[in-house]
């Protein structure tokens, strides 16, 4: 819909897509090598441990990656990591109108939304605490593995589990909303080239916005 | 064939460590002494056990128990090594089956070639018996522990013989029969022990984690020969297999399920509204 010339405002760095993707694929490596664990049929690939050392390599990639751009972008990793836990009234009023825009593409009350809508913020949100989790149960399980007591190991087998269904599960739901669902059309773009339309940014972020145009980030028509 | 059992009666066994050592010849788990100069590298750890642990190459060891026993300080051995449960937890939580209750023997057999390495079995046995070979670190293992003399190849059962550690043991403290008899054999064992002052004599592993397929008979309670008194089921692993990862299949298969409605749905939606819009702008 965009047209070429048309204002645009940046609403991912590069820095912070190249992580996206970077943890993307590790996570889908880590999905993948972890899930045939858990279907009997497939579990043949997993034999002589072939996928157990991906999934550590992958492993590596998923917990190096984020400390990287904690190093090199320190202002924007703490700002993105507030913006997981910072919830107002707009949010409410998101899950209010949430099924009738996703179902019925109904944009009525729909109320402006932050750099990030609550649905992306929910799921920003998850990748965040589960992430932790999967870190933390997994270096257990990976490094104290002979030296752990059982109970511990037993314990850090399910909650690595429980992280996989939720974040699983969401992975999904991500994946279709940025890519598949007939109202997104302004996602995609923003992930791979790292800017939004300025009429896109206003009608879908317009707290965000207001606040870009504030600072002089984005020209107002 | 009805199901069998070894029967270790711990108050015939002398501690020779026969069944230690026949144990790693036939399973080909050859010991490694470390060396030093020109004699043997060894550490003193106030015990005459040895070697200290099981490990993937040592399936079955004789433990040395000090402690008090009807009133004196007793050295009470005991024989170390898969219990091979009738309700075995690693069978539970193995994810392919390579861990399985033998259906002739009713023995927990281990099948190394398609071991995964996952090392469940470890953390979930609760007699702590399994021990991964290889790096953990790396993640390439492989689970081992006594498997009954049943490996391919080297199967013992199939050959009509009783496994190593029992044919080599030279005072009958270790029996091989069909299960059964082997109860009977350890209940009388039990009886004679309790008339000459054994009060607590116990036979061990008739009911334990569904009936052990090692079964011990005991002059004194479990905890003296370093068992544990009530073994159980590990309840994280119930709730891990049969709740949360039967929620886990729903909740996915659901979210996709979801997912394909909603796509249906919305784009019906979008096409109503936006196809007048479109024709505005034009």
């Amino acid at each position: 819909m965009a047209q070429k010339n048309e204002a645009v405002v940046e609403k991912y760095s590069k820095a912070t897509r190249i992580l996206h993707h970077t943890h993307t694929i590790a996570f889908v490596i880590l999905f993948l090598t972890g899930i045939v664990l858990f279907i009997p049929q497939l579990s043949f690939l997993a034999q002589d441990s072939w996928t157990r050392i991906l999934h550590r390599i992958a492993a590596a990639i998923f917990i190096i990656a984020p400390l990287i751009y904690f190093i090199l972008k320190p202002k924007a990793a703490i700002e993105a990591l507030k913006e997981a836990f910072t919830w107002g009234k707009e949010d409410i009023g998101w899950l209010k109108a949430a099924p009738r825009y996703y179902f019925l593409s109904d944009e009525e009350g729909m109320p402006p939304q932050g750099h990030m809508n609550t649905g992306q913020k929910l799921w920003w949100f998850i990748v965040v605490v589960f992430g932790a989790l999967f870190i933390l149960t997994g270096l257990v399980m990976w490094i104290l593995k002979t030296i752990a007591p059982a109970m511990l190991l037993q314990w850090m087998v399910f909650v690595h589990d429980v992280a996989f269904i939720v974040t699983g599960a969401m992975l999904f739901v991500h994946i279709y909303l940025g890519v598949i669902h007939p109202m997104m059309t302004g996602a995609w773009g923003a992930i791979t080239k790292g800017t939004v339309s300025a009429e896109y940014a206003k009608s879908h972020h317009g707290l965000w916005y207001d606040k870009q145009l504030k600072k002089g980030n984005a020209k107002g028509k | 064939m009805a199901e069998k059992a070894i029967l270790y009666d711990a108050t015939r066994c002398t501690a020779c460590r026969g069944c230690q050592s026949a144990c790693k010849q036939w399973n080909e788990n050859d010991a490694i002494i470390p060396t030093k100069g020109n004699g043997v590298k060894s550490k003193n750890w106030g015990s005459y056990e040895n070697p200290k642990d099981l490990s993937p190459n040592t399936w079955l060891k004789i433990t040395f128990n000090e402690v008090e026993h009807y009133g004196e300080v007793d050295w009470l051995f005991n024989r170390r090594s898969c219990m091979h449960c009738g309700k075995p937890a690693c069978v539970k939580v193995c994810p392919n089956g390579t861990l399985y209750i033998d259906p002739i023997y009713g023995f927990v057999g281990l099948n190394k070639d398609t071991c995964t390495g996952c090392g469940y079995c470890v953390e979930f046995c609760p007699f702590d018996v399994p021990r991964l070979e290889g790096s953990s670190i790396l993640g390439k293992t492989k689970s081992s522990k006594c498997v009954a003399c049943m490996q391919p190849g080297l199967n013992r059962l199939d050959a009509g013989y009783e496994p190593a550690c029992v044919k080599t043991c030279p005072t009958d403290a270790l029996l091989f029969d069909d299960r059964d008899k082997l109860i009977t054999i350890a209940k009388e064992k039990v009886a004679v022990l309790k008339t000459k002052g054994f009060t607590n004599a116990t036979l061990y592993g008739e009911k334990e984690m569904g009936g052990l397929h090692v079964m011990y008979v005991l002059n004194d309670t479990p905890d003296k020969y370093g068992l544990p008194v009530d073994p159980r089921f590990p309840d994280t692993a119930i709730v891990w297999q049969d709740v949360i990862q039967p929620i886990g299949w729903a909740v996915g298969g659901l979210t996709i399920l979801g997912l394909a409605l909603n796509y249906i749905i919305a784009r019906e939606a979008k096409m109503d509204k936006t196809l007048p819009g479109e024709k505005e702008k034009k």
